[in-house]
């Protein structure tokens, strides 16, 4: 036995619930239409920093490496806006005989090294205790360098340029 | 109008249908609309603002629509439960409340996510030992064949719902470091990982397998391979990988269904569910028939709330109605048209989820967020494709509407985790 406001309920349950789909659904082409969150997403800030999207480059060929090169972002001691030429590889540390010098606490004597194998600049971890940041990812084992990643190491930061 | 307003927003909706559902319930039950109802539903809405003021306060950039979409869920499926059984209702309550807290401390304890990468090996360690734990015997109970549950006194627990969040959150650590390895080596034309980049996902696989033999459950290993095969396709972008991954899991499964009675038991009840023989085993196709009869009386419109007829006496036509087959129950109240809009409502979380992943900047956080979004997915999938004999049916929950505390307070920290990502996501994306 229906009783006529039982199914007047039963009916507004359900005009509730696709109102609320209706909803939901609108709201999101809208934002897949006007989609600045979106874009500067799919677009990170760097053309093609070394993101999800680059791991099958991983091992392509080197597209023109001109003149790669650290940008100081922030660093302890160092003017931001500064420039390491690292064409021929160079060891980021705290210690003496690092080429780029860190006077950072976080850092270790030789924390981190760039060299160049295939024609692209690695990036890799020296053991250090806290660790060396690409893009805030941890790094472990050799990465290769994109434009625009940023390496960080403690309160250091730097942007990487190859052109 | 800001994201949090739009959450706000979307919680009256869920409310709404409490109001709605709760009074077509009494009037079913005692012929007269009772404004209990209204009070139930100011309650809900109550609990809904408290999950609210924590997401203001602590994560005001997350995505707006998960919330409402959980409540709305968490709505439908507390009127179907109370409309079986009164007193399972209210443990269910609790149990939302126990699972808003669980969320609330995720939330609040958790500010930075990314230090679970830092205990992956032991959060993997601890997800194993979750899964075995139900096959410990004395406190392990079996259902219906399988080993899902443990007891600790007078609550039964289920550590596969916590076990996966752990598995997923290892898993997406693990692809985060290995992804560039697993491509980088290639052997006559087809991308061809070393054995010690491929081993680690032999092992899920044959993780899978041994949930299958040990755990007997078919629904979960499918859970856990199906979210795993996702990951590495996002990680990886081949789609050798998951296609490979498929077919091991295909091969093992037919395997198994083969030589195991218990699974295979599953698949001939699956296969010929009117078979008079099987219909009358006990652990047969009862279950799965009775779903189907359920269903089909539906039809479009449904038969009205409070009119499916769950038990004759105390003789129950449909085993397991609050848990496993609270979507046959749904699709004969509300009708073919309910169970779409059911349907549809996890689509759009998904859709969220998936939106999350793809905000998110960072490797893990995009890996995290898709596994925790596929492995609800394929959990609505197990279950609606279980009771519409699409596949064997298994014993899962559906997300936030089956009765079952584990399977609450463990989505609750999936949509806890997925809205810390979908924060700091949108809030470096604006930046």
């Amino acid at each position: 036995m229906l009783q006529p406001t039982a199914l007047a309920l039963q009916a507004a349950f359900l005009l509730v619930l696709f109102l609320f789909v209706a909803w939901v659904v609108r709201s999101t082409l809208r934002d897949l239409r006007r989609p600045d969150e979106l874009r500067s997403a799919a677009a990170p800030a760097a053309t093609d920093a070394t993101g999800i999207h680059s791991a099958l480059t991983a091992g392509a060929p080197p597209a023109g490496l001109v003149d790669p090169r650290l940008v100081v972002e922030r660093a302890p001691g160092h003017t931001p806006g500064m420039e390491y030429e690292v064409a021929g590889g160079a060891v980021l540390g705290r210690g003496e005989q690092a080429e780029i010098r860190l006077d950072d606490p976080y850092a270790s004597s030789r924390h981190a090294r760039l060299v160049l194998q295939g024609g692209r600049v690695v990036l890799e971890d020296l053991g250090s205790t806290n660790g060396t940041y690409l893009n805030e990812e941890l790094v472990s084992g050799p990465q290769p360098l994109h434009q625009g990643d940023r390496v960080r190491i403690g309160d250091s930061e730097f942007t990487f340029v190859d052109s | 109008m800001s994201a949090r307003n739009r959450e706000l927003l979307g919680l009256i909706p869920a409310s709404l249908l409490i109001v709605a559902g709760f009074g077509a319930v009494f009037l079913q039950e005692q012929t007269r609309l009772d404004d209990l109802s209204l009070t139930y539903g100011a309650i809900f809405l109550g609990l809904c603002l408290v999950a609210h003021v924590i997401v203001r306060l602590r994560l005001p950039d997350a995505d707006p629509y998960l919330l409402p979409i959980v409540a709305v869920l968490a709505s439908i499926g507390l009127v179907v439960i109370y409309r079986l059984n009164e007193t399972l209702a209210r443990d269910q309550a609790q149990w939302f409340v126990v699972g808003l807290i669980a969320f609330a401390a995720t939330i609040i304890l958790l500010r930075d996510y990314r230090v679970l990468e830092r205990y992956r090996y032991l959060i993997a360690a601890a997800s194993l030992f979750l899964l075995l734990l139900p096959r410990v015997p004395g406190i392990g109970q079996q259902a219906n064949g399988a080993y899902l549950g443990i007891g600790l006194g007078p609550v039964t627990f289920q550590p596969a719902e916590f076990a996966k969040i752990g598995i997923i959150i290892f898993l997406a650590s693990y692809l985060r470091d290995t992804r560039a390895l697993l491509v980088s080596r290639k052997r006559f034309g087809i991308t061809l990982p070393r054995l010690k980049h491929i081993g680690p996902l032999l092992l899920v696989w044959g993780l899978a397998m041994l949930m299958l033999v040990f755990i007997r459950d078919l629904g979960s290993s499918l859970m856990f391979f199906g979210g795993f095969l996702a990951m590495l396709y996002v990680a990886t972008d081949r789609f050798i990988f998951p296609a490979v991954g498929f077919g091991l899991f295909a091969f093992g499964a037919w395997f198994f269904a083969s030589t195991v009675g218990h699974v295979g038991d599953r698949v001939s009840a699956w296969q010929h569910p009117f078979d008079p023989k099987l219909y009358e085993q006990i652990g047969g196709s009862y279950q799965i028939a009775q779903s189907l009869f359920a269903q089909a009386d539906g039809g479009v419109w449904g038969q009205g709330f409070g009119q499916a007829l769950v038990s004759v006496g105390d003789s129950p036509i449909l085993p397991a109605a609050q848990t496993d087959l609270i979507y046959a129950v749904i699709v004969n109240e509300l009708g073919l048209i309910g169970g779409i809009a059911l349907l549809l409502i996890y689509v759009l979380m998904v859709e969220r989820g998936f939106r999350i992943a793809i905000l998110a900047r960072d490797s893990f956080s995009k890996l995290l967020a898709t596994g925790l979004t596929t492995v609800v997915a394929l959990q609505v999938f197990v279950i609606v494709g279980g009771v519409t004999k699409v596949i064997p049916l298994t014993g899962v929950t559906l997300p936030f509407v089956s009765y079952g505390g584990s399977s609450i307070v463990a989505n609750f920290v999936i949509v806890a985790l997925l809205l810390l990502i979908s924060d700091r996501a949108r809030r470096e994306a604006r930046r």
